[in-house]
């Protein structure tokens, strides 16, 4: 009987779509997490001393505040033996052709300036902690729109910057939050004016390259009365041996009437912790989007959230989850109803394989006087084989007049119907599979720009080769 | 008084053994501390303000009244359970509290420990017991505990129906109350189970049902909770058994300041089998519940089927109720599905029946009937379904 080769998609991560570049940094911090680091952090960038504080004073929280005791298994993280700050180049690139050889092989492989091309849009790449690549369309700028990394805009936009900056998610919100605040560099940061929509997707590639670099990006998002953005993240990162920590903090302000999205495609390598806060405030009658695919990484924590902050607010989670072999993603939303008139639906699909494990955990919070709230959550899990598991934790605290709440969750296997009907056609039965699971995504996968969608598909692909059964 | 292991010389003309596990037990109790808010599990559930202390005077000694239409069949045995803990120790010592553990928390421990009446009942193979079999426990006095417990051993392709009514004398009384159940069923047996809890409005109540189901064997269970200002119950099946199959249904109706906690666990310990959760409640004034199921499927539980739903129709603005179904799948050859919702009644509804003329009273009282009409149906035995219907429908109004 002939058995179909099993492929280790974790063992030759490398091969499929991992890569790296010999390390070049012009400055690379020691080892470790102290105040000496954390001021060194601040003084390499020059930073007013409000933020010098700020990050001292996190650190402190950081400290003090004891591991998550549920979700995932963090217990090996080993945050002595972590770089909290790396530099790549001493400069900010103006245009594609300027960036450092190695830098742009390693976009090239990735695609950006397919996307640039395609989107003529500005392109924020970061390569290690920093932005080196940067780019504004024309149009950007006289619209008002600020888009550029977090470090430039505390330097260009101080008042702006200290307004919003820790407001949505305060130091002290939990302890990687509290890591991020002492330690962050890089991220986006983008201003949408009073009633300027941004037709095109802004977007940023992100990418963690040197061995145990841990990468805490933050971005600051700010729609202001009757503006829209939709901004895309994506990850990809090449495989290398020991674990590394990716703990980003976003916070997004969605004022009067604006509409925001926010996209992630996260692709972290398979020895990757990625534990990330994202929270939205959303006020009268605007709308929080996020479109959250998660498929890489060995450990994922991520719930984004959206606060709706005033009547008429609307709160939207779409999310994938992807765990193969060795992984576990612990994914998820957080919608928290604060005003009147409020609805939010999360839509979660899960996709478990070769031993991994998805988690979905979520918590829907009606706070009194929050009445005629309506919210709507909805989980479906699909295990590839016997090995993987998949848990489902819902948790609704409803204390409002007249709320309207309903969960539902499924969980099963590829239906030996629809393989049986794509077999009986000719189709290979992993190929078949694959098609199965795209349709499954589909949901997710039709909200996503085109390039997006088609590079989802393809990394599905890479994930399902070699599944048997 | 405090409850300590003088507290047991009420209970007297015990076999040695009984004394001894519920000495063991009064020693958990004062070893286990009382549940903490940052347990998951008490979270939303308070119990701050209870002193089982201040209830050791105990009730119901001499068990239950047991209501038979007519002669049961040889061999089977209906005994109150202090009784037959000495005439049947082979059958009762190794399953006694062996499903409901008794170190579980601090209420188990005491409802071991101090537990009052309550019915063994053992069916043998192949047995069928046509008339249901109606154990009723009662509460006379105010600031007592009563504490029944149920132990039921169906035996192989035995086939009978039971039901635990839980009575108060006074609706105003207050006091600690338990009703907890042990069902071991055997290969092939098909047992219904009925407990309706209709305690005084002021008392505390602490229930763990659970059932073992083994090889091909079926369990019908309903719960109905009216009773009490604070009621916690566990309701819990193991299918251990290929082919197994649990129906869990419950019902529960809210009024005034009334809490109602439930626990459910479906667990999946090996394949082929199923289970089928439905939990209905309607909530009044400013009562509270709290919903939270579990669906487990071990590794190698494979063709296994669950499905888990919790519906709650909310009829006044200030009750609130909580719902979170959850979900372990550690197999994919399994089909489980779950839902929950939370709403008041369905203004569209509502709408409808008022423009033909029905007054909004009526209707309303309509709408709750219909809600509750599927799962009605689902009561195994006619003589359950009326009571309960009948309880239903005084409290409707």
């Amino acid at each position: 009987m002939a058995t179909a080769p099993k492929i280790d998609v974790g063992g030759d991560y490398k091969e499929k779509y991992g890569f790296f570049v010999p390390e070049d940094y012009v400055f690379k911090a020691k080892r470790g997490l102290n105040p000496e680091i954390v001021k060194e952090i601040s003084w390499m960038k020059g930073e007013p001393e409000w933020m010098t504080k700020m990050r001292l004073r996190s650190l402190e929280i950081f400290r003090k505040k004891p591991m998550p005791t549920w979700g995932a298994d963090l217990s090996v993280i080993d945050f002595e033996n972590i770089f909290y700050y790396l530099k790549a180049s001493d400069k900010q690139s103006k245009s594609w052709e300027e960036l450092p050889p190695d830098i742009k092989a390693t976009y090239d492989r990735l695609g950006v300036p397919e996307a640039e091309r395609k989107f003529l849009a500005g392109v924020s790449a970061q390569y290690e902690s920093e932005v080196v690549y940067h780019s504004l369309q024309e149009k950007l700028s006289q619209q008002g729109v600020i888009f550029t990394d977090t470090d430039s805009a505390l330097r260009d936009h101080p008042e702006l910057f200290k307004e919003y900056f820790g407001t949505v998610i305060p130091p002290a919100d939990n302890k990687f939050s509290a890591l991020n605040t002492a330690v962050w560099s890089g991220g986006s940061f983008i201003y949408v004016p009073k009633g300027v929509k941004v037709d095109i997707p802004l977007q940023a590639y992100f990418r963690i390259n040197a061995e145990n670099m841990g990468q805490f990006e933050r971005t600051l998002i700010i729609c202001d009365e009757g503006s829209f953005v939709h901004y895309i993240e994506g990850c990809t990162a090449p495989i290398y041996t020991t674990d590394s920590l990716h703990s980003a903090v976003v916070e997004i302000i969605v004022k009067k009437n604006a509409r925001c999205r926010y996209t992630t495609i996260q692709n972290w390598s398979t020895n990757v912790f990625n534990l990330v806060t994202k929270r939205a405030m959303a006020y009268a009658d605007a709308t929080m989007e996020w479109v959250d695919g998660n498929l890489g990484s060995q450990i994922t924590m991520k719930y984004p959230s959206v606060y709706l902050m005033e009547p008429g607010a609307k709160g939207d989670v779409l999310s994938v989850a992807f765990a193969g072999k060795g992984q576990h993603q612990d994914a998820g939303g957080k919608m928290i109803h604060v005003a009147p008139n409020t609805t939010s639906t999360i839509t979660s699909k899960s996709i478990s394989k070769a031993g991994g494990r998805t988690s979905y955990r979520g918590h829907i919070k009606i706070y009194p006087g929050a009445n005629n709230c309506k919210s709507f959550v909805k989980c479906d899990a699909l295990l590839l084989d016997d090995e993987s598991r998949s848990d489902t934790y819902p948790y609704n605290d409803v204390d409002a007049e007249n709320v309207t709440l309903g969960h539902e969750a499924t969980v099963s296997k590829v239906s030996d119907e629809q393989l049986f009907y794509l077999m009986s056609r000719g189709i290979p039965r992993a190929e078949a599979e694959t098609m199965i699971v795209n349709g499954f995504i589909e949901p997710f996968t039709k909200e996503l720009p085109l390039e997006y969608a088609v590079e989802l598909n393809r990394l599905i692909q890479l994930e399902m080769e070699g599944s048997v059964g | 008084m405090a409850i300590t292991s003088e507290t047991l010389d009420q209970l007297q003309g015990e076999p040695g053994w009984l004394r001894e596990r519920r000495e063991a037990a009064i020693a958990t109790f004062e070893k286990l501390p009382a549940p903490s808010k940052t347990d998951e599990e008490w979270r939303r559930t308070d119990v701050s303000r209870l002193d089982p202390n201040q209830f050791s005077k105990l009730e119901h000694l001499d068990g239950q009244k047991l209501i038979l239409a007519e002669a049961l069949p040889q061999g089977v045995i209906l005994e109150p359970l202090r009784i037959a803990a000495e005439k049947h120790r082979d059958l009762i010592e190794p399953r006694l509290f062996s499903l409901v553990h008794a170190d579980r928390d601090r209420f188990t421990a005491l409802h071991a420990a101090l537990f009052t009446g309550g019915t063994f009942l053992y069916v043998p193979d192949g047995v069928v017991v046509d008339q249901p079999i109606i154990g009723q426990h009662f509460s006379h006095e105010a600031n007592t505990s009563v504490l029944p417990h149920t132990l039921i051993v169906a035996g192989r392709n035995s086939r009978f129906n039971y039901l635990d009514e839980y009575i108060a004398q006074d609706d105003a009384e207050s006091g600690y109350r338990t009703g907890s159940t042990e069902i071991f069923i055997g290969e092939g047996a098909q047992v219904g189970y009925v407990a309706v809890q209709k305690w005084g409005r002021n008392v505390w109540h602490f229930a763990d049902q659970r059932a073992e189901l083994q090889k091909d064997s079926s369990l019908r269970l309903f719960n109905v909770t009216l009773g009490g200002k604070f009621s916690k119950s566990r309701i819990e099946a193991s299918l251990v058994g290929e082919g197994s199959n649990a129906e869990l249904k419950a019902i529960y109706f809210a009024s005034g300041e009334q809490f109602f906690d439930f626990h459910t666990l479906q667990d999946h310990r090996v394949g082929n089998t199923r289970s089928d959760l439905l939990f209905k409640g309607a909530l009044q004034d400013v009562s509270r519940t709290v919903y939270a199921g579990l669906i487990r499927i071990e590794k190698h539980a494979a063709h296994s089927d669950a499905y888990q739903a919790n519906r709650n129709l909310v009829l006044s603005d200030k009750a609130r109720a909580t719902s979170i179904p959850m979900l372990e799948i550690d197999n994919n050859e399994v089909r489980c599905t779950h839902g929950a919702t939370v709403g008041p009644v369905d203004p569209e509804h509502l709408f409808y029946l008022r423009s033909r003329g029905i007054p909004e009273p009526t209707a309303k009282r309509m709408l709750i009937q219909g809600f509750f009409g599927d799962v009605l149906d689902r009561i195994p035995f006619e003589h359950a379904r009326r009571l309960v219907e009948a309880e239903l429908e005084s409290r409707i109004g």
